[in-house]
Formats: structure tokens, sequence, C-alpha cells
């Protein structure tokens, strides 16, 4: 603390105000504290997008603090000069909100315009400073488009926005002011100042003289500021950096588009006494000021909707009778004790914390989508209670697991509850409009995503600012490849081939390093709903999104946990789609009505069938590491589902305690709980939290309650971890968080090794991590698919065909996996494909008919047409052409799907058929010489495609084939060269060494071990490929590359018997699939004549579909 | 991005053109890549075409990377056509270009095979034999007709020719009938050789060679104003003028002269090449004399009428003077100053030849507002020049040896230096305008932790 001058600090842009702040909310908010301000206004321009977090980074200051102010920068489309404004009170706030809103409404996204109009319509309750513009800068404003007001013809009384004059010279600028605070005076007379700052331009003192003058005739006070846009002088380098990434120049060429000194600072206040000294008086102004300022965002009282409660009733009651109701549905026979026990319980916990209406409103929610026959499930900590269950939010029987709620639902706290849910994906929006329908625009938003600069991002960007060619700022870029949130590393630049003392590469990655997690943009929240019952815009605007109709407001799920408004999140998942139509097919088909809630459980054949990791398509069980844990796990009930699928996940893993797990699963180890000494507690404290995983921890709230229990962590404090490890926001407090987490366990007698891995798990969760009622959640759908899968494949695979894009697998894997279990899988036919796939009746069952979607290529709008004119059938080519009059090009592609068989045979004939017909879209080309009418023609029959090239062309049509595998074709090649196929690896023996070749479906390279998993495909099967990091630096190119790719090394086989072929070597064999083009007669292959300057088709470069690639 | 054109080498580790670039550099981090630069590479192709005039004047472009030479009449000149295609290809690789040639009736049959038999020369009439076995790639058709002909079975031109022509006009086209006959040797079509490029150009040619220097500048002078007619009616204007003399035993000689803006005013090109012959130190030698003499405008750009007003005048006749002693001393002796952007004093302007100057949007500093005195002199000192101070009541200061007593003081004027510039950094500077008690204004700047003052410069 310094000296004993009063001094608030009102013109602070933050790094809200994209690429000019160059300081977080945070570091401003500390420094003001550090100063020992009176107080400090955050005033980004046209936004209040940063002021949650400056409220967080104030709440968490415990000694005394500078009064923290609420305001924004007014910064006007019509060359009004800046305005702060800072609401008074909680209604002027509201109206701030308002007018931002508004401002962002008739803009496009990301953008706010305001015209003066606008702040003398919304001005009641504001506190304006008036900030003249500092000569010879501009002040950024878009260029006018007249377009704005169009917008307004629409909004009642709203002023229009006059185009700014364009004299801009210093005396111009003096009248504007003096004739703006004459205006704003008589309007807002006492609420009014005139901001000052003394940015040393040589003459700062007469310019004060000069203000001083216009202040006194106008009768307004004058106002201290620096106008500042860091918190510290360091900070000039990066502010200059984000000054130039937003003019888009380099520094050599920025110039005075930078500021000519590092002066605008939070200073200390005796220093702005000093600077102020002929005017002390301004210094003054700044405490009273801050004064009159009676509101905190504490004040936002948030409430929820109260649409769905029936008037005459409270929440609560309407709460009530809504679940005795919903129990007496989902238990015809009787609603189970333990369940009864359970709902009443839970629905006095929700009266106690007055939740009910959260409840309430989630459950109007899921009352839309069941209207409309959308699949839905809950999830998310409060989601698997018994409430929810019998409200129809989940299906997860609370009599099958239990769950403890008020576990989720922290009583201390005042939290509200977490429910996510999960909608088909293809038809969230219908749902979200329902629900914008339903509260209105001003009621309903989504949330905002910050988008912050990444490593990548950072440093092209700064790469571009000091001028370093693109080629060096790939390469530095590139060195972090995955790795998020982390910064940039020497050895990363390195990686680059780059010299991390070249002075201009030190500097760029320093500054891209400053860079990272700076805010660079808002997008909306990919579902979080914030709901209220007054209206939203007066708490936080509200902002077009760039999708047409979505709305978002400025503050992401962060700021709305600090403020504590309840968000429900609307998300969509593809595996509800998929099951959602694989029960409409099974309707159809076999006239079975199915929902989520009704598919017969714990049924032994659907568990043999996953213990046998035939899981392809399955929900969340189908990922390679999951296949591999299905053996080991051998789930045989709902609750070994729910383990295996929070199993195989960064936490467990990260902690190792995967292996302890299935140990003493499969009885190999002893099942015994760690325990503190003696002295410490009762040996048996850890019983109660890790029973059901037989003593390891694996979900995330056993990670936590392991802290209360063992380390004895306050519930704020564990919650506090678990915050921290989701958003690596500082290394500092990880580190404290992990000795007193350590630190605490072993000084209770806990063994250290114990302690570390507990806390590595924890870590682990952090970005990933699954609570138990998350899994549970997750397991149901996992069940319900694998259930189809096992009774109803044709239609399983149907409705994962039509749900793609989804999961780990091609369509050609999907088709493969069908066939295997049994189902006739038919080609695309013009006459009997739809769109979709669909399911024909066949001997002994349904078989498949793939759609015409398969094709690639093939617009959905023609299928369209082709089956509207269909009618019964098409007798010939002709005939198409005739009737749908289908553009030549949907034709051309018909013809190489070879969907034409059940009118001709011969694939080639139909296609050169097809070539002569004219073009119904009348391309001028053809135009003269076609008649409508074509004589009949006799051919020369054309070369006999042979069978490797129609698999060829059906790979490159539908990206699969039913013919056979293109690998056939190759088996002797590889034979002869001593290649065993997939099949054989499955079945090598443990340590053999074996030379593998496949088609490459999936690269995998989960978490920065920097290991790769392959999985490669032939006519036997697949085979499962382990890159250990060493040799994926040498192999790097093959391993990238291939699109089929030969892998020696050493079988691998685990006693449940995992087989895994670790590399240690590849190479890449890509160019032997040119071979199965090739004619007998052997026209020579183009790229071997001419080294590669032939331009390809499109089709001929993708000779194979692109392998699936996770990183 | 992709790839548009790959070394051997990288061909080798299997990248190809058309390959998106994040693709191959996941396969090789270390790639390195350079931007694709149409223009250039069709430059470079011109500049060989231009090589290639010395065997046929009949050459044109097949962009991207091929030239055709019709070298009807010319190949016996060069030992018959095998040996000119191995000359010219082996010259050409000299150079440093991978070539690939062929020769054939036609130019579509030569290129098809240039691209896949390499050297070939085909006897007249044997464009079917030879063509027959080659991929359909090598006609260079559209790839969608092409991945169709494939797709079909038919994969050699040969296979192609076998079908009827009706049914491949009916699929794809008179246009690829044609283009195969042509490849076939079964009709002509003549190259299109490459036009120079349109010009600005005027000549005299004397029956008896002309040696006085009047007579030269006469001649220039008329010459200029033909040109300056050619030009008018193109609206355009010379930047570069380039008098060629060609001397009666055969050597030429080239002057040229710049201008600072788009010219056409046959009195002004006359005066400016008056005053580069003056000016030459090697000074034209007409030896036997010359017996042409060429005008040629070698850079021109649009001129647009002159400007109206007097300021338009006055600017005209600057850039006269300009030019005109540009002509005489060299442009790069005449200068002026430019505005540069930046907040440090010392580089805030800098000096360029004048006939270039016109280039830069930028305007100076506003270094004063009205009514009020200038924030920065007008000159700054070469360096700045150390001052002691002592610092009491008033400021004084010792600047060669005069102490200063400073009456008046403003500032400071803090300017922070280029912090990327240096390898260290620099002092934060503050200057300060000051007038002394005997009205002298100065200005000086302070730096560094224990203070270091310059004085910059001095207020007029």
């Amino acid at each position: 603390m310094s000296g004993t001058v009063a001094y608030a600090e009102l013109a602070v842009t933050t790094n809200y105000s994209f690429l000019r702040g160059a300081s977080h909310p945070r570091e401003l908010v500390e420094t003001a504290a550090r100063h020992g301000y009176a107080a400090i206004g955050i005033a980004d321009r046209n936004t209040l997008a940063g002021v949650v977090r400056a409220h967080a980074a104030w709440q968490e200051i415990e000694d005394e603090k500078p009064k923290l102010l609420i305001g924004a920068r007014l910064v006007f489309a019509d060359g009004t000069p800046d305005i702060l404004a800072y609401p008074a009170d909680k209604a002027a706030y509201g109206r701030l909100c308002r007018m931002l809103s508004t401002g962002k409404l008739r803009a496009p996204k990301g953008e706010c315009v305001l015209g003066l109009g606008d702040l003398l319509r919304w001005q009641e309750g504001l506190l304006l400073v008036v900030m003249p513009p500092q000569p010879g800068r501009t002040q950024g404003v878009p260029p006018f488009k007249k377009t704005w007001n169009n917008y307004l013809a629409e909004e009642e009384g709203g002023g229009g926005i006059q185009p700014p004059k364009p004299e801009n010279n210093l005396r111009a600028n003096f009248e504007e002011i003096q004739s703006l605070i004459r205006k704003l005076v008589s309007i807002a007379p006492g609420r009014v100042w005139l901001g000052v700052s003394m940015p040393h331009r040589g003459d700062d003192l007469r310019r004060l003289c000069k203000w001083q003058r216009v202040a006194r005739a106008a009768s307004v006070p004058l106002l201290a500021t620096n106008d500042v846009l860091y918190h510290a002088p360091e900070r000039r380098a990066l502010q200059d950096v984000v000054t130039c990434i937003r003019e888009h120049v380099a520094l050599n060429d920025a110039g005075r588009l930078l500021e000519a000194n590092a002066e605008r600072h939070l200073k200390p206040p005796d220093e702005m006494m000093k600077l102020f000294a002929s005017a002390p008086d301004a210094i003054a102004q700044t405490v009273r000021f801050a004064d009159r300022i009676a509101f905190s965002l504490d004040q936002l009282e948030y409430n929820y909707p109260d649409e769905p409660v029936p008037p005459g009733k409270t929440a609560q009651q309407h709460l009530e009778d809504l679940s005795w109701e919903g129990a007496a549905t989902r238990y015809p026979g009787g609603v189970p004790d333990k369940v009864r026990a359970a709902l009443t319980k839970e629905l006095r916990l929700i009266g106690e914390m007055r939740i009910a209406p959260y409840f309430l409103t989630v459950h109007d929610i899921v009352g839309f989508a069941r209207r409309r026959n959308i699949l839905c499930q809950g999830r998310g900590s409060a989601a698997n209670s018994a409430v929810c269950y019998v409200l129809g939010i989940t299906a997860v029987d609370p009599m099958q697991i239990d769950l403890l709620f008020e576990r989720f639902v922290s009583r201390e706290r005042k939290e509200p509850p977490d429910i996510d849910v999960d909608f088909e994906h293809e038809r969230r929006e219908e749902v979200i409009q329902d629900i914008y329908a339903r509260y209105g625009r001003h009621r309903a938003a989504l949330a905002a995503t910050v988008i912050c600069y990444r490593p990548r991002s950072a440093i092209r960007e700064t790469g571009k600012v000091f001028g370093l060619t693109e080629d060096v700022t790939v390469a530095l870029a590139s060195g972090v490849w995955g790795s998020w949130g982390s910064a940039l590393k020497e050895r990363e630049v390195r990686q680059g081939h780059l010299d991390p003392y070249n002075l201009l590469i030190a500097r760029a990655v320093t500054a891209a390093n400053e860079l990272i997690g700076f805010p660079r943009h808002l997008s909306q929240h990919v579902g979080g709903f914030v709901l209220t019952r007054d209206r939203l815009d007066e708490i936080v605007p509200i902002g077009p999104a760039a999708m047409e109709d979505r709305y978002f407001i400025e503050w992401d799920k962060d700021d709305i946990d600090t403020l504590r408004m309840m968000k429900v999140d609307v998300l969509a998942l593809g595996m509800l789609t998929c099951i959602r139509k694989a029960f409409d097919l099974m309707a159809v088909h076999s006239g079975m009505k199915m929902d989520l809630a009704g598919v017969p459980r714990e049924d032994p054949a659907v568990y043999d069938m996953l213990c046998q990791a035939d899981a392809v398509g399955v929900f969340q069980v189908e990922s390679r590491a999951q296949m591999n844990m299905l053996p080991r796990l051998r789930p045989r009930e709902f609750y070994d589902l729910v383990i295996e699928v929070a199993i195989v996940r960064p936490g467990p893993i990260q902690g190792d305690m995967v292996h302890p797990y299935l140990r003493r699963r499969s009885g190999q180890e002893k099942i015994d709980y760690p325990a503190p000494s003696p002295q410490h507690g009762p040996p048996d404290e850890l019983y109660q939290v890790l029973n059901k995983t037989m003593g390891v921890p694996l979900f995330q709230e056993q990670a936590m309650k392991l802290a209360i229990v063992a380390a004895k962590f306050t519930p704020e404090e564990a919650n506090g971890l678990r915050r921290a490890m989701a958003t690596f926001r500082n290394v500092g407090t990880i580190n404290r968080f992990k000795e007193k987490l350590v630190g605490g366990m072993t000084a209770r007698g806990y063994e250290q090794d114990y302690a570390e891995r507990c806390f590595r798990q924890i870590e682990g969760f952090g970005s990933y991590g699954f609570p138990e009622s998350h899994a549970a959640s997750f397991a149901h759908l996992a069940y319900v698919s694998a259930w189809i899968k096992r009774h109803h494949p044709a239609a399983f695979a149907c409705a994962l065909l039509n749900a793609q894009p989804m999961g780990f697998y091609a369509p050609a894997e999907i088709v493969r996996d069908a066939r295997e279990h049994g189902v006739e899988v038919r080609h695309v036919d013009v006459n009997f494909s739809a769109w979709d796939n669909t399911l024909e009746p066949c001997e002994g069952g349904l078989a498949l008919r793939l759609g015409l979607r398969q094709i690639d290529g093939f617009k959905e709008d023609w299928a369209t047409i082709l089956l509207a004119h269909r009618s019964n059938r098409y007798d010939a080519v002709e005939d198409i052409a005739r009737r749908a009059r289908l553009p030549k090009r949907a034709l051309v592609i018909l013809a190489e799907a070879d969907s034409f068989q059940s009118i001709s045979i011969d694939r080639r004939e139909i296609l050169w058929a097809v070539h002569r017909l004219s073009d119904s879209e009348g391309l001028p080309l053809f135009d003269a010489q076609y008649v409508e009418v074509q004589e009949p023609e006799i051919l020369a029959p054309l070369p006999v495609m042979r069978l490797s090239e129609h698999v060829l062309a059906d790979y490159q049509m539908l990206r699969l084939s039913l013919r056979a595998h293109l690998m056939e074709f190759l088996r002797d090649l590889f034979r002869g060269e001593g290649v065993v196929s997939c099949g054989d690896i499955t079945r090598a023996p443990d340590g053999a060494r074996a030379a593998c070749a496949g088609i490459v479906l999936t690269r995998q390279m989960p978490g920065e071990a920097g290991v790769v998993f392959i999985t490669l495909s032939d006519e036997t099967g697949i085979a499962n490929v382990v890159v250990w990091p060493r040799l994926v630096k040498t192999f790097r190119r093959e391993i990238m590359g291939s699109r089929l790719l030969l892998v020696e090394g050493k079988i691998q086989r685990s006693p449940e018997g995992v087989v895994h072929l670790v590399a240690e070597r590849a190479l890449d064999r890509t160019n032997e699939l040119e071979r199965l083009s090739e004619d007998a007669a052997g026209a020579p292959s183009m790229r071997s004549l001419a080294g590669g300057h032939i331009h390809r088709h499109p089709r001929n470069v993708r000779v194979i579909p692109k392998s699936r690639d996770f990183h | 991005m992709r790839l548009t054109a790959v070394d051997r080498k990288a061909t080798s580790l299997g990248l190809y053109v058309g390959q998106p670039l994040a693709n191959a550099r996941a396969m090789l981090p270390a790639l390195k890549v350079m931007a694709a630069n149409e223009p250039a590479d069709l430059k470079l192709l011109e500049r060989i075409a231009d090589w290639c005039d010395g065997f046929t004047p009949f050459v044109a472009l097949d962009p991207p990377r091929g030239l055709l030479l019709d070298v009807t009449g010319a190949a016996h000149l060069f030992g018959g056509e095998q040996a000119m295609l191995g000359r010219l290809c082996a010259s050409l690789q000299k150079q440093g270009f991978k070539v690939r040639g062929a020769l054939a009736s036609t130019a579509t049959a030569a290129r098809a095979l240039a691209r896949c038999q390499d050297g070939t020369v085909v006897p007249p009439g044997g464009e079917a034999a030879s063509l027959a076995p080659l991929p359909i790639e090598a006609l260079n058709l559209d790839p969608v007709t092409t991945h169709a002909f494939r797709r079909a079975g038919l994969k050699t031109i040969g296979q192609m020719a076998s079908r009827g022509r009706a049914e491949l006009t009916a699929r794809f086209g008179a246009q690829l009938v044609f283009t195969l006959d042509h490849a076939l040797g079964q009709t002509e079509k003549p190259i299109s050789p490459r036009l120079p490029l349109p010009d600005y150009c005027a000549e005299r040619r004397f029956a008896e060679p002309v040696v006085t220097q009047d007579t030269i500048l006469s001649t220039l002078a008329s010459l200029a104003a033909s040109l300056s007619e050619v030009l008018e009616r193109h609206g355009e204007g010379a930047r570069r003028l380039e008098a060629v003399f060609f001397r009666a035993d055969g050597t030429v000689r080239h002057i040229a002269v710049e201008t600072g803006s788009p010219t056409r005013e046959p009195a002004v090109i006359a005066l400016l090449f008056r005053e580069k012959l003056d000016a030459l130190a090697d000074p034209i030698d007409p030896g036997f004399g010359f017996d042409l003499i060429r005008l040629a405008a070698s850079r021109a750009e649009r001129c647009d009428a002159a400007g109206f007003g007097a300021d338009a005048k006055e600017k005209k006749e600057i850039r006269f003077l300009v030019d005109r002693l540009a002509a005489r001393f060299g442009s790069h002796r005449i200068l002026s100053f430019q505005p540069n952007d930046t907040h440090i004093p010392e580089a805030a302007f800098v000096a360029v030849p004048a006939q270039y100057a016109e280039a830069s949007k930028l305007s100076w500093e506003k270094i004063r507002e009205a009514r009020e005195a200038p924030r920065r002199p007008l000159r700054l000192l070469a360096s700045p020049e150390p001052v002691t101070v002592q610092q009491g009541e008033k400021l004084h200061f010792r600047w060669r040896h005069v102490l200063h007593v400073a009456a008046h003081l403003e500032g400071p004027e803090r300017i922070a230096m280029e912090w990327w510039r240096h390898q260290t950094p620099q002092p934060t500077r503050d200057y300060f305008r000051v007038e002394d008690e005997e009205g002298r204004r100065f200005w000086l700047y302070r730096e560094g932790e224990t203070p270091r003052w310059f004085l910059h410069g001095m207020f007029a």
C-alpha cells in the first residue's frame, strides 16, 4: 500500500476488449489491490464479457481490496467520442445490458453498433465519463454501414445512427466534445464527467488546462484516468503485438499504430497525483465517482423460470406430484420400498435447497422432446437421481444402481445442480427452437464459450507479427502437435529445427507464451442454455451467434458458475439418433415399440457378446482401448458396464488404478482398503468411499471424496481442486493442491506412493473426468446399443450407417461386421434403394439394402427426384433420364457406383451408355450434339472389368465393397514376401515375430505419451498395431502417410487373448494399390511414366477412403 | 494448401502433386516448401521460349511447363530432326532444366510422346502406331473424361482410337474426337506462336548513316513526337525510355532515361535525352555513323490527362526538374524526404530517390496544430549531442561549451524505443521543449536511470 492518496481508476480495458487490452482482468484487479486503489472500474469496449472474471478475482482477494465497479466503454459507430458508462444501481445495470444487446443484435456476430441515440434512450442511472479522443489516434470504429439503420426501423424509439463527420482535427473535436457534454448534461444532470489522461505526449499540461476550462464552462467535474490498457509497463510489448494482430500488420510496419510509450498501465495513486498535480480535484473526483456506485455483480439474483408450474401450486408441490405420478407409471407393480425411500429423501433435499424449479425446467424441456418423439437422456451430477428417473429425464433405474443424491447436490455450497440432456443430434435444433418459442429470446440464450489463444494459434499469429515466414511459424506450431494449454517449450522449438536463441524467434515465442490463454473471441457454447424468469438481457448482454436464429450471452460456463446462475446443457448425441433410427426400423419391420427405458435389462446374451469384444458400433465401448478392456473386465451386469465406461479414461489410467482393479476383480489380489495410522482415524474410513469399486478409486467423485476423507479437504477445497484441474489455469494453484493432498494423506499415515497415485488420477480426471452418474447414463446407452446389436443386427447396422458420421468405424467396417453377424447386405440399386439405408425382408430375416447416401458425391435432392419418379421400377437407363431428368453427373455417379444392377449387369456398358445421355442441366458444350430420342447403337464390347477393378471402383464410390476386400488381390504378392494376414496375427502365439499388411483403418494417438495405435484391415479381419514413440519418430512418414501399411514386429498376447502387433518396422506400400486398376493387357500406369506431373482425377487420388484419425 | 510441384526426392518419399500440405507435413515435419509463384514460372517459361527462338521463330507456350516448336523447314539446319531434338534438349539440360521432348507431325502427338516417351521422333504417318500404347492421360484431357475412359476399360490411346468416332462424339463431344485425330496425325492444327508484347516503339532508318550530334538530337525529337502519339492513343505515358543506336558496323548502344511520372510530351522526352547524352561519362561514338535509331518506351503506365490548377502545374514543374536532374546526375543522386511511420524522431523520415518518391501514401505527421507552436523541430541534428545539465531552480544546460538557462520548459513527451529492433533494451526518452533566457528554443531529451541529457534539435 502506498501513500495516502485515494484514487480510483475507471478507464480500464482488459483483454476482453479483444486485441486491445493486454492484461487479464485478474491481473488488473490484483494490481489495483496491490497499489491500494480505492476502486477499479472495468470498462471494456461495448462488452461486459470480462467483468465476471474480474469479479471472481476480486472475490478471491482476502486482504483489503478496492471496490470493483462494473461498466463498459461505449464506442459509437456514429463518431461520438467514447463514453464510459457505469451503472449506479441494478436497474441501470439492466439498462446497460439492454443497450449493449440492442447494439449487438443489429450487428453481425461479435460486433456491437451503437449510436448516441441509444445512450440517450438507456442513460437513466448510468454515470457517464466522456473520454476525449487522444489526438492523432483513431478510435477503431468500424466503417459506417447504412444497413445498420435498417434494423433501427424495426426498433421502437431507438435513436438513428448518423454517419460520423469526416473532420478530425483537434479543434473540431474540441467543439464536438463541448456540445456532447452540453447534450448529456441536459439529459443526465449530475451524472456526467469529463475524463482526462496524461499520456506523456509533451503537451499534457496544456491539454489538461484546456479540458479544465471546458469542464468548468459546462460545470461538469474533471475526472483523472490513465486510460489503462495493461496492468504493468512490461506488457507494452504484448500490447504492441496484439495491436499488430488486430491491424494485420507486422511490427516493423506498424509505426504509429502502436503506442508511443509504455505509460498506459495501472500507476500507483501517488504517481497519478503527481501527474495531476495541477488538477488535484480530478483525482479526488475519481473516489467520489466510485462512491456513487451502489452496484455489484453480487446483486444479480438469478431466478428460475416459473412456466412449468401451474397456477395455485408451488414448484415444490408440483414437482412432488409429478414425481409420484411418474413413479406410479415407471413401476406399475407398485413403487419398490427402496425407490420410495430414495424419492422421499431426494424431494426433501430439493425442497430444502429450493431447486424444484430447476428439475421442473429440465422436465419441461424433456417434455418437448418427448412430444416430438425425440430420444433424450439426462446425465450430470444430479441426473441419476430417483427423481430424474421417475420424471423420465433419465433411464437408469435407481433399483439397478444406487447413487447417493446428496453427494452431488452439495447442501453447503448452494450451488445449482447440474443436469445435461443429450438429444438426437439430427433433431436437437427442434428442441432449441422449442425452448426459444416457450421462453422467448429475451429470457433464453446459450452460454458463451471463450475461445482463447492456444499454443498453435498464438505462435501462428505472433509469428506473423514478427515477420517470421510462414514456414518457420508452421514449424514452430507443429512442434506443439496435440498439446494444449501448455506453453511452448524450448524442446518444441528445437523440434521444429529452429534455434530458440535466435532473438527474433525467442521474442516471438515469448510473446506467444504470454498470449496463450488470452481470449480471442466469444463463441456459442455447444448447448448450455441459460433460462430465467425475468429478462435475461437485463442480466447480461445477448448477441447473435454465427448460426442463424441462435443467440448467446457474453458469459461462459465458469462465469455462470461464479454468479450461481443455472444452465441446462442441451447437447447432441449421435448415438441417440442411431438408437432412435434402430427403434423405428424395429417398429416397422418387427412391430416392436421400444424406448430407452423399455429395453429388457440384464440380458446375458448381450453380456456374452460384449465379453468377446464384439462391440463394433456399440456406444462408448467400441474404441480400441475399450475393446481390449472388455475381455479383461468381462462385464456381467449393468454396474460392470458403468465401470467399463469409466475405467478406460485418462484419470484411472494416469493414476495407475486400472491394473489393481482388474487384479482384484479376477481374484488375483486381495481387496483391501488403504488406512490411515490408527491415531488419525478408523481403518475403514475409505471403505464407504471405495467399496463399490473393490477398493480402487475409479470415479471422479470417489477421488474427490478421497481428498475429503483421507486428506481432510473441506468440500469447497475439493471442489476447488476439481476446478483447478479442469482448467489448467495456473500451475501455482495445482502445486499447492498437490502438496496439500499428498502431504495431508501421508501425514495421516497413508503411503506416499498411494497418495501420489491418487493425485495423478485427479489430474487425469481434470479434463476428461467421468463421474459415476455420468458413466451410468452412458453405460445405459452402451447397454441399449449392445442389446440392439445382439438381437437386431440388421436394424443396428442400418441405423448406424444412417446416423453417420459418428463413432469410430467407417461404413466399410460396419457393413463387414454386420455380414459377419449373418446380415445379408445388398448393393445400392436405383430400383430398390432409398436415400437412407433400409431393411428388406429376405430368407431368414431382414437384409440391409445400402442407400443412395452411401454413394460419395450423390446428393439428397437427386435421391428425392429419383424416388419420386420410380413408381414401379425403371427398366432402362434412358428411362431414368427421361422420367427423372436427373443431371448427367448424377447418372454417371449412379453408374459408377454400379447401382443399375437390376437393369443390366454390366457396369461398363451401363456407364458407357450413361455417358451418351444428354444432360438435363443442359451444359452448352453438349447441347447441340444430342437429340432427345437416340438411335440405338451397335457397339463393340468394352474390355471386361476385372474383379479387382470392380472392388476398387466400389471403394472409390461407396468406400466399401460387398464383392471382396482389396487385400485379397494382393494376397499372393504379400504371401510371397512372407507377410501374413490379420487373421493369422490373431492366432499367432505370444512373442512370435510376424509381418502383416493391411489397409489403415484408424490411427490414434491418445494423450501426450506419443504412442500410436493403428488398426489394419484385410480380408480376414483386423489387426491391432502398437507403435512406441521412439518408432513413431523413425517411421513417422510411413505411419502418417500410408493407406496400405506393412508392419513388422512382435506379437504380444495378453492372458485374456487380446493380441497386439508391436511394430518394429513400418513400410508404406500404398503404391501396390495401383496394381489393382491395371488391366491384364497392362496399360502402363501414368504415374510411373511422368513422375507425378499429371493431374489426377480426385477419385483416383483417393484410391481408398482416408483412414479415420484421432489425435 | 496443396502441393503444386514436388522434386524427385519428395516423389520418392511418397509426396505427390495435389496432396494437402498438412498431410505432407504430417508425414515429413521437416519438409521444406516454397510458395508457388505462377507468374514467375510463366516468366521463366517465356524466357526459355525466347531462347528457343534461336531454333525456330514459331514457338508457342504450352503452360504450365511445356513449349511447342514448329520446326517445319528448320530441322535441316541442325542436321536432321533427331539431331535437332537432341541438341535442343541437351542445351536446355545444360542450363539446369529437366527436359523431355518428342517430335511428331502434330503438336498433340508430340506433346503426348514427350510426356511418355522422351526423345521419340515419329516419322510422318507413324503417329497412330507410336501413340497406340500410350495411356490416355498422355492426351491431357480433363480429369473427368480421362476417368470415364479408364472406368470403361479404355486405358490406352489405341483402345480409345478403336472406338467409333460417332460413339465418342456422342459421349464426349466433337472436341475430344478432334484432339484424338490431331494426336493421331489425321488432322492439322497450326500452333499459335507467341506474339511480342505490345510495345511503344518508333524508329528511323537512314540511307546515309548519320554522324552529327545535331542530327541525332533532332531525330530523337521527331521520334519522340511519333512515340508520343502512340502513347496518347493508348492513354499511357512512359516511365522508362530507351534510345537504341545501331551503328553501321553492327555495334549497338542502348541509352535509357527514367521519369518520375508517366510522361509523353515530346519536348520533355527530347530534353531528357539531351541532358543524358550531355552527361554521359562515355559519350556515344557514332564512328561511321548510325543507320538506325530507335526510341522505345520500355516501361509505360497509365497516364491520365494532366491535372488542373496552379498546384498541379507547380508539381509538374518540380517533377520535370527532378527528371532533368536525374537524367544528368543519375536518379540515385536526386533525393527527397519521405515520411516514415514511426514514433522515433530520427527515423521519422527517410531520403529516397526523388523519382520514386510519389509512391508513398503516408502523409507527414502534423507537428503543429493551428495557433500552436510546433511540437518537434523541422530539422534534427545529425545525431543527438550530449549536453551537461544542472537542475536547480531552473534547468541549466551546457551545449558546445555554451551555457543555456531554460526560461520555459514543456514536457515530457515520452518516447519508448522500438523494443523488437534491438538486441538489448534501449532507454526510453523524455523529450522537452526548452526556451532559454535569450529566446532560443531547443529540443532536449533525457534518458536512462541516471539521466543523461541530449540535444536533438533546435526550433527555428
